[in-house]
C-alpha cells in the first residue's frame, strides 16, 4: 500500500470555505479533491471541520494544512473590532484624527471625512522624542501612563496600541511603553508599531498600529478556536495562515500581529500564478482573478511578485480610506466581477458595477428575484455560459429573468437586447482592460512581452478578449481555475517581509552602513524562524533596496545581489538608473539614496511538488460534447465546439471557436485562437495574429 | 455594431480618463519637490484639437480649468506646432493663468498628420527665480520680480531638447536640480498621455475619437443643465468686507439658460501680489458651478458651456499684464468663497456653511542643520470645514481651492527640512458652533533649528471670520504666531521674508468651520461628547449651548 502525503488548503469566503486537498502517491503521482461548504459566522472553524468532511478527509491524515480567512478584513469592514485606547508622542494624538487632510471627491462639499477607528478621549499622550536619525531629543517620561491605563480600563478599553515619533529609527522609547504596559496591565492586547513596520509617516504607522489592535483580539479568538477545533479532530501540527505578502506564517505569529493577513485571499492566487509560471516556463505573467464582485490584477515579473506597504482599504474616489501599511501584493482591483450590475445612468450612458448582485439575490438568472442585468447574464445570453450547465448544472437559468433584465438595459440605451449584452460585456472588458494596464503599461512594462493567466469563476470568460486587446504573448487558464487561490497557499513559504526606513547617500563608503541595516534585519528574521523550530540555514533572503534621486520622495526597488560593499556601490545605482528609466522614460545625472531596504526572509514549509504527465494524443474529439451559437460581441455569432474540460486531457489540441466548459470554470475560445493541454492540465490559448 | 456605437464612445471616454490619471500618476512618482509629489499641487488634462478640456487626472479642483487656457494660447501663437514639441508656459498673459511658479508643460497629440489632442499638466515649482526665495514675495509690486516669464515656448522640439530653453529655466532658479527634475517629470508625463490617446486613435480610427470627445463634452454640458434647471431663478448680490477693509461684491443670476457671475463692481487691481488674471477669476466660478451642478459627473469645457463671468480689466480680478501675482491664489479663494456665500442662503442644500477658506500659504526656509542644503517648505495648510443640516463640518482637511492633496508627514518633514515639529493637533479654540459644529482647524508647530531662516505667510479669514448659517457661529480664524526664542510672540496674518533663528517657534493656527443652525439646539448628547473629547470646555458649552456637563 503506497504512503500518502496529504495537503489541504481550506480558504474562507464570505459565502463558501473552499477547500482543496493534493494527495501525493509515492510514485509522485497526485488526486486533487476539492470541496464547498456554507461559510458558518460567527462560529467559523465549523465551516472549515464541515467541509474536510464533506471533502473525506481526515484531519488527523493531513500532513501539512494552509489557511486563508477574511476573519481581519471582514471585523475591519463591518466594523466588528474592539474598542482600542492609543498612546501616543506628546503633541501628536490628533494625528489619527489629521490624517493627511485630503478631498478625493473635490466638487463634494457634502464629502465625509473618514472618522478615526479611536475616539480623541482615547488617544493618550506622552512625553519624549526621538529624532529622524535615530537620536534622543528627550527621554521617555512614562510616569502618567499608569493613569492613563486606568482610564483605558475604565472606558472598557479591550486592546492598546503605541505608535511614538520616530519609532521607525529608533525602537527603544516603543519597547519601554510596551513592557510597561505588559507589566501594568497584562491581560490587556497591546502591540507597538515598531512590531508591524519599520517605515516613515507618523499617520500610516499609527494607523496600522490602531487597526492591529482593532482586530487583534477578533482573530486571536478565530484562529484559537479553528487551532482547537482542528486538533480535538486529530490534526497534528498548526495550519499555516496565509498572508498579505504571499507567505504563510505560523498560526501562533499571526495571532499577534494578525494585521498581516488583511489581503490573504489574492495574495495566494497571485502567489500560485507565480509558482505555475515557474513550472511551465513563463515567468513574466499579468494574473488576474475574475470574482463575483471584483477583478484583481497584478503584474509578476522574473516569476517575482511585487511587494509593497501602500495599501489603503475603503479608499475610492469618494473616500480618503484608511492605511494599513503592511506588506501586500501590488494588486489593483475594481468593482468589476460576475455579479456586477449593468446600469444606464440619466444621460443614458452605460456602466458595469461596482455595485453587485451578491450571491443573494444574484444575478437575475439565478432566479432568486434579482432583476437587474449583471455581466453573469449578458454572458449567458450571448451563449458563452451554457444556459443547460449554469453553475455546473447546479441551477436551472432563469433565463426569462436575464431576457427582462437585458431588455430594460437595452431600453434605457436605445439598442437591442442582443446589443445590450454586447455591451455589457464590452464595458465590463474595458473596465478590466484598464485595470491590467494600471498594472504593466502604467509601469513601463510591454504587454507584449507578458502571458496573462486568468483565475477565479470569471477569469477565463473574458481572458481571450482581454489578451487580444492588450496582445500578450498568450493566455494560460489553470486546471481547477476556480479554486486556484488555494493553489497557490500549497505553493507559498513561510515568508515575512522586512521594511526599514533609513536614509543613506549613495556614495563611497556608505557600502558598509548599508550591509549592517541588511544584517541587522536578517539576524532578527533567523532568530524569529528559529524560535518557530525552523533550522537557520533553511532561511534564504532576498535584498532589495529603494533608491530614489536625492530630493524626490518615491523610491524604485532594486533587487542586490551579494554583500554591500563600495565596490558595488556603481553596480547599484547603475541598476538603479536602469529600473527608473524603464517606469518614467528618462533618468536623471543627479546624486542617488537610498531610503530603505526591503528584506524577504522565507524558509520552504511542506510546498507542493507537482509532476508534469506523458502527453498524450492531440486529438480532443473524446472531449468534444456538441456544438452552439455563440456571440463573441465584436467578431460577431460562430458555432462554437464545446469540450468538456474534465475530459481535455494532456496533448490535446484544437482550434477556436469554442467553449470549455467545467463545473467551475467557462473558458471562451475566440475564432482562431489555438488551443493546447499541457503535462500540467492547464490550458494554454495563442491568440494567432496580433490584429 | 457600427465602430461608432454608444459603446464604442463611453469606452474611448473612459479611456480619456484612464489616460489623465496615468499622466498624474506618472508625474507624482517622479516630480522633485514635496510640494508636487507629497502635497499634489499639481494637475493634468486632455483637451481637444482645439484646446477644450475633454478629462482631467486627479489634484486640484483650481487647475482642471487652466490647462485649456494654456493650450488655446499656444495655438493661438504658434503656427509650426509639429509632432514631438513640448511647449511650456507660466505667465498668465501668455496662457499660464496662476503665477510663475505654475509651469504648465503642453504636448499636441499628432495622428496621420493631424493634431487630434493635446495633453497637459501644470505643477507648482519650487523656485523659478525672482526676488525672494521660493519666488513669492509680499513685497512684490510687478510681476518681474516674481521670477522668469515664459511666454509658451518649445522646450522640446520635435522630440529634442531645446537645450537653451532648459538652460535658461534652470539658471534662473534658486533650486536648478529640482527645477530640471520636476520639469522632467512633467514631461514624461505628457509623453505617457500622447502615447495612450495614439493608441486610442489609432484603434478606433481618429473620425469615431472625435467624435467621442465632442459628445463627452455634450454630455458634460447636458449634465450641467439638467442641474442648473433645479436652483432657484434670480439675481442674488452679496458684498463682503475682507480682513484689509477692501468690499468685493458678486451678483448673481441663475435663469434656465444661464448661470452669470457679474465681478465688475470691485477695487482696482493693487500695487501688492494679490492679484488674479481673468483666467482665474473664471476658474474659480466654474468650481462653484460645478460643485452646484454636478460634483460627480466628469469635468469637462461641456460643463462650463452655460456659465458666464462678466470682470472689469484693471481689477482686482481682471489685473493687467504686469501686475504681482504671486498671492493671486489667496483672491482666487476669496472670490470662490464669496460665489459660495452670497448662493448659501438660497441653495442651504448644496452649500453648507463658510469653512476656514484660505490656502494658508506658508513658505519657511533655510539650512538644513544636518545636510548644510538649502530647504524651503511651500505648503498650503488643511483647516476646518462648515456645517450643514445634519451634519458637523469636516475637522483639517484642504480648502476648497485644494482637493486630492496630502500634507506633509512630520517624521518626513524633520528629515526633509531640518527642523522640529513640535506640535500637530487639532485647534479647540472658541469658535464655529451651531446645531451642527464647524469642523476643527489644525496647530501646526515648527521649531526652527539654524539661523538665517525665513518665513513668509499670506492667510485670509483672519479678521473677517468663515461665516455661519442659520444661527451659529462664525469660525475662530487664521493665524500664524511666531514665538521667537527669548520668549516674545506675535501674531500675523501676511508676512513677507520675517528672519528666523534657532530656537524660534512658527505655530500654524487655522480656523474652524462655522456653525449651521442656533448652538442651542445641539443634541446634548453630542455636546456631552464634545466636552469628553476636549473638543469644547464645560464653561463654553454652558454659554453657547446652555448644556451643562
Amino acid at each position: 500500500m503506497a504512503e500518502t502525503t496529504r495537503r489541504v488548503a481550506t480558504d474562507v469566503g464570505g459565502t463558501f470555505t473552499d477547500l482543496v486537498a493534493f494527495e501525493t502517491r509515492d510514485d509522485g503521482t497526485i488526486d486533487i479533491v476539492t470541496a464547498k461548504s456554507d461559510t458558518t459566522p460567527p462560529d467559523f472553524e465549523t465551516g472549515v471541520l464541515n467541509v474536510l468532511k464533506k471533502g473525506g478527509i481526515a484531519p488527523e491524515s493531513v500532513s501539512f494544512m494552509a489557511h486563508g480567512t477574511t476573519v481581519v478584513i471582514n471585523a475591519l469592514t463591518e466594523r466588528k473590532g474592539v474598542k482600542v485606547g492609543l498612546i501616543t508622542t506628546e503633541g501628536f494624538r490628533d494625528v489619527l484624527e489629521i490624517a493627511r487632510g485630503n478631498r478625493p471627491d473635490f466638487f463634494n462639499l457634502h464629502y465625509v471625512k473618514p472618522a478615526p477607528f479611536v475616539p480623541r478621549h482615547l488617544r493618550a499622550e506622552i512625553p519624549g522624542r526621538m529624532t529622524y536619525q535615530g537620536g534622543e531629543r528627550a527621554p521617555l517620561d512614562l510616569s502618567g501612563l499608569p493613569a492613563i491605563l486606568e482610564g483605558f480600563r475604565a472606558e472598557g478599553v479591550e486592546a492598546v496600541a503605541v505608535c511614538l515619533l520616530h519609532a521607525y529609527s529608533n525602537t527603544d522609547h516603543e519597547v519601554a511603553t510596551l513592557e510597561e504596559i505588559r507589566r501594568l496591565w497584562p491581560e490587556v492586547p497591546v502591540v507597538a508599531s515598531h512590531q508591524i513596520t519599520r517605515e516613515w509617516r507618523e499617520y500610516e504607522r499609527t494607523n496600522t498600529a490602531v487597526l492591529s489592535a482593532y482586530v487583534q483580539p477578533v482573530a486571536a479568538r478565530y484562529l484559537g478556536k479553528l487551532d482547537a477545533g482542528l486538533k480535538s479532530q486529530g490534526l497534528k501540527k498548526s495550519p499555516y495562515i496565509m498572508q498579505s505578502n504571499c507567505g504563510v506564517d505560523s498560526l501562533e505569529a499571526t495571532s499577534a500581529v494578525p494585521i498581516n493577513m488583511v489581503e490573504s485571499g489574492p495574495a495566494s492566487g497571485f502567489w500560485g500564478a507565480a509558482e505555475l509560471g515557474k513550472l511551465i516556463g513563463e515567468e513574466d505573467i499579468l494574473a488576474l482573478d475574475i470574482g463575483g464582485t471584483t477583478a484583481k490584477c497584478s503584474l509578476i515579473e522574473d516569476g517575482e511578485v511585487r511587494i509593497m506597504t501602500d495599501y489603503w482599504i475603503e479608499r475610492s474616489g469618494i473616500s480618503a480610506g484608511y492605511p494599513i501599511m503592511v506588506p501586500v501584493v501590488d494588486l489593483v482591483e475594481i468593482g468589476n466581477g460576475g455579479g456586477s450590475i449593468a446600469w444606464v445612468d440619466d444621460f443614458g450612458k452605460l456602466h458595469v458595477g461596482p455595485q453587485s448582485a451578491g450571491a443573494l439575490p444574484g444575478p437575475a438568472a439565478y432566479g432568486k428575484g434579482g432583476t437587474n442585468a449583471t455581466t453573469t447574464d449578458a454572458n449567458l445570453w450571448l451563449g458563452r455560459i451554457n444556459r443547460d450547465y449554469f453553475c455546473g448544472g447546479e441551477v436551472v437559468a432563469d433565463m426569462d429573468a436575464t431576457e427582462t433584465a437585458l431588455k430594460a438595459v437595452g431600453k434605457d440605451l436605445g439598442v437591442s437586447t442582443d446589443e445590450a449584452a454586447q455591451g455589457i460585456v464590452r464595458i465590463a472588458n474595458n473596465n478590466m482592460v484598464n485595470a491590467l494596464k494600471l498594472v504593466s503599461l502604467n509601469r513601463g512594462h510591454d504587454t507584449r512581452d507578458f502571458t496573462l493567466l486568468a483565475f477565479g469563476g470569471g477569469g477565463a470568460m473574458h481572458a481571450v478578449a482581454l489578451g487580444q486587446e492588450l496582445q500578450v504573448k498568450k493566455v494560460v487558464v489553470p486546471a481547477a481555475a476556480s479554486v486556484f487561490s488555494a493553489f497557490g497557499m500549497m505553493m507559498s513559504d513561510l515568508r515575512r517581509d522586512y521594511f526599514v526606513t533609513q536614509l543613506v547617500d549613495l556614495r563611497e563608503g556608505a557600502g558598509a552602513g548599508i550591509e549592517a541595516i541588511f544584517g541587522e534585519a536578517e539576524a532578527k528574521a533567523r532568530k524569529t524562524f528559529e524560535d518557530e523550530g525552523v533550522d537557520p540555514a533553511e532561511v534564504t533572503f532576498l535584498r532589495y533596496g529603494k533608491f530614489r534621486y536625492q530630493n524626490q520622495e518615491h523610491t524604485t526597488e532594486v533587487l542586490l545581489e551579494g554583500a554591500v560593499t563600495d565596490a558595488a556601490l556603481d553596480k547599484i545605482a547603475g541598476d538603479f538608473h536602469e529600473a527608473y528609466e524603464r517606469e518614467y522614460t528618462y533618468r536623471l545625472d543627479a546624486p542617488v539614496e537610498m531610503v530603505g531596504i526591503h528584506l524577504v526572509a522565507r524558509a520552504e514549509v511542506g510546498k507542493l511538488e507537482l509532476k508534469p504527465a506523458e502527453l498524450g494524443a492531440p486529438d480532443a474529439g473524446p472531449a468534444l460534447k456538441g456544438q452552439r451559437e455563440v456571440d463573441y460581441a465584436l467578431e460577431g455569432k460562430h458555432q462554437a465546439d464545446i469540450y468538456d474540460g474534465d475530459k481535455l486531457a494532456p496533448g490535446m489540441a484544437f482550434t477556436g471557436p469554442a467553449i470549455i466548459e467545467d463545473p467551475g470554470t467557462t473558458i471562451v475560445i475566440h475564432p482562431g485562437n489555438k488551443v493546447e493541454i499541457d503535462a500540467y492540465r492547464n490550458t494554454h490559448i495563442n491568440l494567432g495574429e496580433a490584429k | 455594431m457600427s465602430n461608432a456605437d454608444p459603446i464604442t464612445l463611453e469606452i474611448i471616454q473612459n479611456s480619456l480618463q484612464a489616460a489623465a490619471d496615468e499622466m498624474f500618476a506618472a508625474m507624482r512618482k517622479t516630480a522633485m519637490s514635496s510640494i508636487i509629489y507629497e502635497v499634489l499641487d499639481m494637475g493634468t488634462g486632455i483637451t481637444d484639437a482645439e484646446g477644450r478640456i475633454a478629462s482631467s487626472g486627479a489634484g486640484i479642483p483650481a487647475f482642471i480649468g487652466v490647462l485649456d487656457k494654456s493650450v488655446q494660447f499656444i495655438l493661438q501663437k504658434h503656427d509650426d506646432i509639429r509632432p514631438g514639441d513640448v511647449f511650456i508656459t507660466n505667465d498668465p498673459w501668455h496662457g499660464g493663468v496662476t503665477h510663475l511658479n505654475d509651469l504648465v508643460l503642453a504636448m499636441p497629440v499628432f495622428v496621420e498628420d493631424r493634431i487630434i489632442a493635446w495633453t497637459a499638466n501644470i505643477a507648482h515649482n519650487s523656485d523659478v527665480g525672482g526676488m525672494a526665495p521660493g519666488s513669492l514675495s509680499g513685497d512684490a509690486t510687478e510681476i518681474f520680480q516674481e521670477g522668469l516669464r515664459l511666454p509658451a515656448v518649445k522646450i522640446i522640439r520635435e522630440g529634442e531638447t531645446d537645450q537653451a530653453v532648459m538652460d535658461i529655466i534652470t539658471t534662473n532658479s534658486r533650486m536648478p536640480d529640482f527645477l530640471k527634475g520636476d520639469v522632467w517629470a512633467a514631461i514624461a508625463s505628457v509623453r505617457v498621455g500622447n502615447r495612450r490617446l495614439e493608441g486610442l486613435a489609432a484603434k478606433y480610427g481618429i473620425e469615431t475619437f472625435l467624435t467621442a470627445v465632442d459628445h463627452f463634452m455634450d454630455f458634460g454640458e447636458r449634465a450641467a443643465r439638467v442641474e442648473l434647471s433645479k436652483l432657484p431663478h434670480g439675481t442674488f448680490e452679496l458684498s463682503e468686507e475682507q480682513d484689509d477693509g477692501r468690499i468685493f461684491n458678486v451678483k448673481v443670476t441663475i435663469s434656465d439658460d444661464e448661470f452669470k457671475v457679474d465681478l465688475r463692481d470691485n477695487p482696482d487691481q493693487d500695487t501688492g501680489p494679490t492679484n488674479t488674471s481673468r483666467d482665474g477669476t473664471m476658474i474659480c466660478a466654474q468650481m462653484v458651478f460645478k460643485s452646484l451642478t454636478g460634483a460627480d459627473t466628469p469635468a469637462n469645457e461641456g460643463c462650463f458651456r452655460p456659465l458666464n463671468v462678466l470682470t472689469r480689466e484693471g481689477s482686482v480680478f481682471h489685473a493687467r499684464e504686469g501686475a504681482a501675482i504671486g498671492f493671486y491664489f489667496e483672491t482666487e479663494v476669496r472670490v470662490y468663497d464669496l460665489i459660495w456665500r452670497c448662493l448659501a442662503p438660497h441653495i442651504p442644500e448644496r452649500l453648507p456653511a463658510g469653512h476656514f477658506s484660505s490656502i494658508c500659504g506658508t513658505f519657511i526656509g533655510g539650512i538644513h542643520p544636518d545636510t548644510g542644503r538649502q530647504y524651503t517648505i511651500i505648503e498650503p495648510q488643511i483647516g476646518g470645514w462648515g456645517a450643514w443640516e445634519g451634519r458637523d463640518g469636516n475637522p483639517c482637511i484642504f480648502s476648497g481651492f485644494h482637493g486630492e492633496t496630502y500634507n506633509t508627514p512630520a517624521e518626513i518633514s524633520e528629515a526633509r527640512n531640518g527642523l522640529f515639529v513640535d506640535r500637530m493637533a487639532l485647534n479647540t479654540a472658541p469658535g464655529g458652533e451651531g446645531q451642527f459644529n464647524g469642523g476643527r482647524g489644525l496647530i501646526l508647530e515648527y521649531r526652527v533649528r539654524t539661523k538665517s531662516g525665513f518665513l513668509t505667510a499670506g492667510y485670509t479669514r483672519s479678521r473677517i471670520k468663515p461665516w455661519p448659517l442659520e444661527g451659529g457661529e462664525e469660525g475662530s480664524g487664521n493665524f500664524v504666531d511666531v514665538i521667537k526664542a527669548d520668549g516674545s510672540e506675535k501674531t500675523y496674518s501676511f508676512v513677507s521674508g520675517l528672519s528666523l533663528t534657532t530656537d524660534d517657534v512658527v505655530r500654524v493656527i487655522t480656523s474652524s468651520g462655522a456653525g449651521y443652525g442656533d448652538p442651542k439646539d445641539r443634541d446634548p448628547e453630542a455636546v456631552r461628547a464634545d466636552v469628553k473629547n476636549g473638543l469644547i470646555t464645560a464653561e463654553r458649552a454652558k454659554t453657547v449651548h446652555d448644556v451643562t456637563v
